[in-house]
């Protein structure tokens, strides 16, 4: 927009220059009757020399200086206004799309932690699932283990004490009985098993 | 041992085995015995008159066997009968191996052995052997079998009612015997 207002306005200023160049021009053709051609020309050139002398040119120079700093100004300012309009125009088009852009990658990166978040929660179901079902297993086995451990250890325990009892009162109650006593309870002991004794000794014989 | 030629004419018994003989070893000492006595009527009979030393010494177990089967030593016939009866004896007799937690006295072994041979054979031959651990009883042990009449064996074959007894006096219901100071006042 600031190119085409400069364009404009040195096509004004070569518009200008050229209406003084043709004004010029026609004052110079006017010529008086029974003058020459020679003469006219000679004249013409000392009316220019006359009209547009140094001072005169150098005012022209001035005022088209002027005149060209003063729309030079103006455009420069109406580009200053142009450029902080569009600055500003220019900010509050990357403000909202900076803010739109922010806001669809926040958008994204909502439904990334939603379905992150969501898988990580169904990971951690599953993972409770199978631990709470390897607990009870392992629960389930534990306890077995330990009946049947708590089973062997008391098995052991009174086979043991049975031995030890029995170990117990053959030490203390055997050098306590005579052998002399113990003959009505042996014989009773053989008479009980003499059927197969004399079945033994008859076949052995 | 004086030769009576009355007994030559007797008819007499099948020898038995006295109760004093009850093992292989005591037939072997008798089988000897008699072989001891044969070569001292063998050397007699080549000896000169008047020099005939005495009669060897004969144990209390071939007096025995001599005496209750009605035999004499001096006759040659007899002393054949008892070599061939214990030879016999020796070869062909059961023998019975019994244990005991002592030393069993002599008066034990002969009522044992009485039982034994009226009971199981009556040439039957017992077997001495020592087991402390038994405690009392003994073990019998025939040619095939094993007997345990053991204290051992038999509280062996109680351990389910020792057990049970255990049970019952471990158990929370039943009552906490009472300290030997509270049951002494």
């Amino acid at each position: 927009m600031t190119i085409w207002w400069l364009l404009l306005i040195i096509a004004a200023i070569f518009s200008l220059g050229g209406g003084f160049i043709w004004l010029a021009l026609q004052l110079s053709g006017t010529r008086k009757p029974g003058v020459t051609r020679q003469d006219t020309l000679e004249g013409a050139e000392d009316d220019v020399e006359h009209i547009f002398n140094e001072e005169f040119r150098e005012e022209l120079r001035n005022r088209g200086r002027l005149h060209f700093e003063k729309i030079l100004g103006e455009n420069a300012m109406f580009l200053q206004q142009d450029l902080r309009l569009t600055t500003s125009q220019l900010n509050d088009y990357m403000r909202s799309e900076i803010s739109r852009e922010l806001k669809e990658a926040f958008l994204g990166y909502q439904g990334a932690i939603a379905d992150a978040r969501q898988l990580a929660v169904e990971s951690i179901e599953k993972t409770k699932v199978v631990i709470d079902e390897e607990r009870k297993s392992l629960v389930a086995q534990l306890e077995k283990e330990v009946t049947e451990e708590k089973e062997r250890r008391i098995k052991q325990f009174e086979e043991r004490m049975s031995e030890i009892i029995n170990h117990y009162v053959l030490e203390a109650i055997g050098d306590q009985i005579d052998l002399g006593d113990q003959l009505e309870y042996i014989l009773s002991e053989m008479e009980a098993h003499k059927a197969a004794i004399l079945e033994d000794v008859r076949n052995g014989t | 041992m004086v030769p009576d030629q009355h007994d030559q004419h007797k008819p007499k018994s099948e020898p038995k085995l006295p109760v004093l003989v009850y093992g292989l070893v005591e037939v072997r000492r008798l089988l000897r015995e008699i072989e001891n006595v044969d070569d001292f009527m063998r050397q007699a009979v080549v000896r000169e008159p008047g020099t005939q030393p005495g009669l060897p010494r004969v144990t209390r177990i071939l007096d025995a066997l001599a005496t209750d089967n009605n035999r004499n030593l001096l006759q040659h016939g007899d002393r054949q009968e008892l070599r061939e009866f214990l030879s016999k004896i020796e070869k062909t007799s059961p023998t019975i191996h019994v244990s005991f937690a002592s030393d069993p006295s002599s008066a034990f072994v002969s009522k044992l052995v009485t039982w034994l041979r009226g009971n199981i054979h009556p040439t039957v031959l017992l077997q001495i052997g020592l087991q402390p651990n038994i405690a009392a009883g003994c073990i019998v042990r025939t040619p095939n079998k094993q007997f345990d009449l053991s204290l051992r064996e038999n509280l062996r074959n109680q351990r389910a009612k020792l057990i049970e007894a255990l049970n019952i006096s471990t158990s929370p219901q039943s009552p906490v015997p009472a300290a030997p100071q509270e049951a002494a006042a």
